[in-house]
């Protein structure tokens, strides 16, 4: 048995009315006490014996860890020396003939920067990650293996989640046989891209992903960058395809970009048919100029379950990144308008699979006696206040266990 | 004060890459400074003097210092405890609620202030432009407390500071208000919606005016109104601006309705303002439902866009980070600037239009002469600081090192 003593946690209790408008959080100091894996106890003063490990969070916020929900840990510039993309002259068709040479390019150095990024995303609070691998004549499954590789080392920090990736097209580069293999390697999601645009038959494209999904008993996410009318069309035939297998709460949709580029009925419709099969939804919250983010918001109230991800941190698609995950809620906040305590509150459960200290209506709810023991200690003094300033993370606790700390000066509401 | 900063890497020039890109070529220096400017650039591979004082910046990619040109010094919380932001049925109810907590605060203004300045100081600009209220609740309180927060950081920060009526300008006494706080230590005038707020287009930016050149100092006007209502007033500025023969001495804050109207009359308006050299000031917001002006459209017409970080962690927003290469790094993302050339011309925005490089990437600056107020960074291009936005800088102003 091991067992962790966190002393003086701030835990978020209630939300602070003024005129019926929420305008704080309330919180209270706890001590919370961990037994091997889980929260067992958790109180105003906790004793333990003299051999249980006792540790000061000096009453910073204990808030859930956070989960990395769409990553390519496989094709980073990350670690390595800076490179900006090219000029893309032929769209999503110039990035792939780019990897078809510079991936084989970076074979040598990809198990270094992978580890890289897992290591910064534990420090950045992320204890389980999902990650899409290419699956391309190329690279075969290379990449499924020496990712899954870099995540097996990291076993006790962080789960995992690896998407066998047909980046080229499913059917469009012939990698069927070669998805087969890398679910036999390890890959625990089939992944997908654009059956319209990548490989130009959207039936039989969706078919023969699903269909690797039932052969090898796996989920299902899938790229859709397809807009407005054609990838709501696809997320339709998918919906009917997943209830036909039996897929219920097992297909993402990552990006999914038509959701941003629909009329309200449409919208609604749509969502009914994904929220019957319980398809959940990636989004990076990206932030183009001409280009809406999808509703996340809205989703989330009709039944869609929503999670960020980061995509990329640098590669040859993109420059931008940062990792940081307060950083995403803080530009979502931003992008959807919230200003206030409770809105600003709400972006948690986008990026910790749902889960938030208080429910919608202020409830404590987390963390519970039996609840997992992946958190997170910040400085600052609300969920609120964290998302909002981008308070920096100080301890990153998975499974029981501290995996990171950073030492910095605490300043608490002052920050 | 006289030093070398040694081992400073400068851009010097493009090449091509083995995979057909461009990459930007860097060369170390050393550089001497004299008084606040650059004396000597020499080659970091010829000796120093032998008992010169040096300071070894290790290659650091050297750039010039970053300007942040909208802000609101006088508003923040920080070095209050957190509060979020209440929100607002409206306009008028935020200002409302704004007026309520007015005299709470100017208690606090000119810690407020420091803590901020500070910040912006450390993220690597050195001049801050700064619109201060001057209201009919509190008069010249909020400028008292950011003067005294500008004054303890004078040897390092420069400053614009803009008598700022936020609660409208032709109300009560507040042209005289105006004129007092010019009289005070205001360096600029302010305008703001004066179809949202003065209920007056005309009257309130001649008044604008009148004040502007009885002090002989510039003008920078917030406006929010969108649409052809906004994009009328900054027509009818630039009439008046003709007629004061105020070319290159006005700017335009936030100008939403340059993105709400056609391409052809973003030209028509772009030739109008570079003609004028009326400046656009963005905070570059990303709000869904926001467009914000066409700034690539008005950079080719030859209008100067700066960037600011706005008011932040205050009454009208808890969200931001006093980091005005996050602006820029943001405009390029939602821009799609990803290739070498346009992530560093992005810089232009909060340099006041200095890159090291020219367009085509020509070696420009820094050169003898020019003042010491530099960012450093660990990065191999402009570019590089662009897109990934190192948080560890090196902040120098006008030679001193900022600790």
């Amino acid at each position: 048995m091991t067992a962790l003593l966190l002393k003086r946690v701030r835990l978020e209790e209630s939300f602070e009315y003024t005129n019926e408008q929420i305008v704080a959080t309330n919180t209270g100091i706890y001590d919370v006490l961990i037994t091997n894996d889980v929260i067992t106890e958790i109180a105003p003063q906790i004793e333990v014996a003299d051999d249980i490990e006792v540790f000061d969070a000096q009453c910073q916020l204990l808030l859930p860890a956070f989960r990395e929900m769409h990553i390519h840990l496989d094709k980073t510039y990350f670690g390595g020396e800076w490179q900006a993309p090219s000029i893309a002259t032929n769209g999503i068709q110039t990035r792939i003939d780019e990897e078809k040479i510079l991936l084989p390019k970076q074979l040598p150095t990809a198990a270094f920067r992978a580890e890289k990024i897992v290591q910064m995303l534990i420090a950045q609070g992320h204890t389980h990650i999902r990650s899409h691998c290419n699956v391309d004549q190329q690279i075969g499954t290379k990449h499924v293996e020496l990712v899954k590789e870099v995540l097996e080392k990291y076993r006790g920090q962080i789960t995992y989640d690896i998407v066998a990736f047909p980046q080229h097209g499913l059917l469009k580069s012939e990698v069927l046989p070669l998805m087969k293999e890398a679910m036999q390697l390890g890959a625990t999601l089939v992944g997908g891209v654009d059956p319209a645009t990548v490989d130009r038959d959207i039936e039989r494209s969706l078919q023969q992903m699903m269909d690797i999904a039932v052969e090898y008993n796996a989920g299902v996410d899938i790229h859709l960058h397809d807009g407005d009318t054609l990838g709501a069309f696809e997320i339709k035939k998918l919906a009917a395809l997943t209830k036909e297998a039996g897929k219920q709460g097992h297909v993402t949709v990552s990006h999914a970009f038509a959701l941003a580029g629909l009329e309200q009925s449409p919208l609604n419709e749509l969502i009914a048919q994904m929220a019957e099969v319980q398809m959940d939804v990636t989004s990076t919250v990206p932030i183009g100029l001409k280009s809406n983010t999808i509703p996340i918001p809205y989703l989330w109230e009709n039944g869609i379950r929503v999670s960020v991800g980061h995509d990329s941190l640098v590669d040859h698609w993109s420059p931008f990144g940062t990792g940081n995950t307060i950083t995403k809620l803080n530009i979502l906040a931003e992008r959807f308008r919230y200003i206030d305590e409770y809105s600003i509150n709400r972006t948690w459960k986008y990026a910790s699979g749902g889960i938030t200290p208080l429910n919608d209506a202020g409830e404590r709810v987390w963390p519970k006696v039996g609840d997992a023991a992946n958190m997170l200690l910040l400085d600052g003094v609300s969920t609120a206040h964290v998302v909002a300033r981008r308070c920096p993370i100080t301890t990153v606790i998975s499974n029981g266990n501290i995996i990171h700390q950073s030492s910095i000066e605490l300043k608490g509401v002052y920050r | 004060m006289n030093y070398w900063l040694t081992n400073v890497r400068l851009e010097t020039g493009e090449y091509e890459k083995d995979n057909g890109t461009i990459g930007t070529k860097v060369e170390s220096f050393h550089l001497e400074i004299l008084n606040g400017t650059i004396q000597q650039i020499c080659s970091a591979t010829e000796p120093l003097p032998q008992k010169a004082e040096q300071v070894d910046m290790q290659g650091k990619l050297l750039l010039p210092a970053f300007k942040e040109m909208h802000n609101h010094l006088d508003k923040t919380y920080l070095s209050q405890p957190w509060k979020a932001t209440i929100p607002s049925k409206n306009l008028q109810h935020r200002l409302d609620m704004e007026a309520a907590e007015l005299s709470i605060l100017a208690k606090t203004g000119k810690e407020r202030a420091m803590t901020m300045i500070d910040l912006i100081l450390r993220n690597g600009a050195t001049h801050i432009r700064t619109h201060v209220n001057i209201d009919p609740y509190i008069g010249l309180k909020n400028l008292e407390g950011v003067l005294a927060a500008l004054e303890h950081y004078k040897d390092v920060v420069t400053a614009d500071i803009i008598a700022f009526p936020q609660h409208g300008l032709l109300r009560d006494d507040v042209p005289s208000l105006m004129r007092e706080a010019l009289r005070n230590g205001a360096t600029m005038v302010g305008g703001l919606d004066p179809a949202g707020i003065d209920l007056t287009i005309e009257r309130s930016l001649y008044t604008v005016m009148d004040i502007a050149n009885e002090f002989d100092v510039d003008v920078d006007i917030h406006l929010h109104d969108g649409g052809q209502v906004g994009y009328y007033t900054v027509d009818k500025w630039i009439d008046i601006v003709e007629q004061a023969n105020y070319k290159d001495r006005t700017a335009i804050s936030h100008a939403f309705s340059l993105g709400d109207v056609s391409v052809g009359a973003q030209q028509k308006i772009a030739e109008r303002l570079a003609a004028q050299q009326v400046k656009i000031m963005s905070t570059v917001p990303i709000s869904m439902g926001r467009n914000i002006p066409p700034i690539d459209l008005l950079t080719k017409y030859g209008v100067d866009v700066h960037f600011g970080c706005d008011g932040f962690y205050d009454s009208w927003s808890p969200l931001g980070s006093g980091d005005i290469l996050e602006k820029a790094t943001r405009y390029a993302e939602i821009s799609h600037k990803s290739n070498e050339r346009a992530l560093r011309n992005t810089l232009r925005y909060i340099t006041n239009g200095i890159t090291p490089l020219t367009q085509d990437g020509k070696y420009a600056w820094p050169n003898i002469g020019d003042e010491a107020s530099f960012v450093l960074m660990n990065a191999a291009s402009s570019a590089e600081v662009v897109a990934r936005r190192p948080l560890e800088r090196v902040v120098i102003s006008k030679g001193k090192i900022i600790e």
